[in-house]
């Protein structure tokens, strides 16, 4: 957990950010996570294929992204009745029925939440992997636009959600899952994936190399 | 290293050093100064970080009767509309016979947000009054409910489905209650509380 070894090149300090208590950065084997001494929590990790990784990562999850948005989501057939929905026709069917509240939190927490921290992710890793070096205004704000999205993105509660009520309604309809459904189930599985694997603090000093 | 003995523990405040509460950089600290790192304003802890919590609480507190009292959905079949409220539709669950699933609602709708009202309430409250045990176990706790809150957003989430699903017309048709809106920002509110409050608070007792 917490090795001995300090990194004598660098003697860098960490401040946990949940309890204050200062550290003494340490070289981590690959994989390697440190956590505070004090209050258990989760200082920094160590990953020196993280960038890659994550890179591919978030571009798959837009193109499952764009594929769980433009491909049939589910059908239902009750008793001769039936409808297939896209993923967007919940957030047109809210305004549709002037439910503007529940239309908003929906467009919030299911489309731009998440897609901006999709976005986000793929332009700032591509440029922390290929990019050249120099200052870049915009990065930073990508990253903090990212930071400050990253609670609001719910698209694996979501798949909770949407199987509850498929529970539901087992019982009086006919339901068929289609291509969109499968696309949102890969997109939540990637999407746990890279919240995992990347620490914001990687991203960060990733940032403070190519500004130097 | 994890304390000094005269000054206290050795924190990054007494040190002279402030983390950035936005990206985290350990810098030292001035009074009204920016990020090296992001550029955000720094500041200590959190700013107002009790007041905020405590009103983002009390919004939540306020909104959790509505949403459960009022119907979070009605389903209309051949003209007749029948309201469920969200421990209605939990109730109904269990006698189909689902009850993981009534489980998972019931704990996601019904108990996170009562623990989340009770560990945010506690902790605010420990931070005034508090003595300075058992501070790990706290900070493990609140993590914890930062990391369940979300989840309450599954019946919200059902509600949206089923309407999507269900537009029949006249035969059959689900619309919103006006509990659906109030658990959402309901869930929200406590979120909000949960973000603005500073753990920190908690260890700068000892």
């Amino acid at each position: 957990m917490n090795a001995q070894t300090i990194d004598e090149e660098k003697g860098e300090l960490v401040a946990c950010h949940s309890c204050d208590l200062l550290h003494l950065k340490t070289r981590l084997p690959e994989g390697g996570k440190a956590y505070c001494t004090r209050c258990g929590e989760l200082l920094y990790t160590e990953s020196s294929r993280a960038i890659e990784t994550a890179l591919a990562l978030s571009l798959s999850s837009l193109v499952l992204f764009s594929a769980a948005h433009l491909l049939p989501f589910i059908s239902i057939d009750i008793e001769g009745n039936a409808s297939t929905i896209f993923l967007i026709s919940t957030i047109e069917t809210l305004t549709e029925i002037d439910s503007q509240l529940l239309a908003l939190a929906g467009i919030f927490l299911l489309l731009i939440a998440p897609l901006i921290v999709l976005l986000v992710d793929v332009l700032l890793l591509y440029r922390l992997r290929f990019g050249r070096s120099g200052q870049s205004v915009i990065s930073r704000q990508l990253l903090l636009i990212a930071g400050h999205m990253t609670p609001w993105n719910m698209l694996e509660i979501f798949l909770l959600g949407v199987l509850v009520s498929l529970v539901k309604l087992a019982s009086m309809a006919d339901i068929t899952l289609h291509e969109g459904f499968w696309a949102f189930v890969g997109l939540v599985v990637i999407n746990l994936t890279i919240a995992v694997r990347i620490h914001p603090e990687t991203l960060w000093q990733a940032l403070e190399r190519l500004d130097r | 290293m994890a304390s000094t003995g005269k000054a206290g523990p050795l924190t990054a405040r007494n040190a002279g050093l402030v983390a950035c509460h936005v990206c985290g950089k350990l810098q030292p600290w001035a009074a009204g100064s920016a990020c090296a790192r992001c550029g955000s304003m720094l500041h200590q802890r959190k700013p107002e970080s009790l007041q905020r919590s405590w009103a983002f609480l009390i919004s939540a507190l306020l909104l959790y009767l509505p949403a459960n009292l009022y119907p979070i959905m009605t389903t209309t079949t051949l003209g007749m509309p029948e309201n469920s409220t969200i421990i209605g539709g939990v109730i109904l669950l269990w006698q189909h016979g689902s009850y993981p699933v009534a489980a998972v609602v019931f704990i996601a709708s019904v108990m996170i947000p009562i623990i989340k009202f009770l560990v945010i309430g506690s902790l605010l409250l420990l931070v005034r009054h508090g003595h300075s045990g058992k501070l790990g176990q706290h900070t493990r706790l609140f993590r914890f409910i930062e990391y369940i809150g979300p989840w309450s957003m599954i019946d919200v989430f059902v509600v949206i489905l089923l309407v999507a699903l269900i537009q029949f017309g006249g035969i059959a048709s689900v619309y919103p209650g006006p509990a659906a809106a109030a658990f959402a920002g309901m869930v929200i509110a406590t979120m909000l509380s949960a973000l603005f409050f500073d753990t920190r608070l908690l260890w700068d007792r000892l």
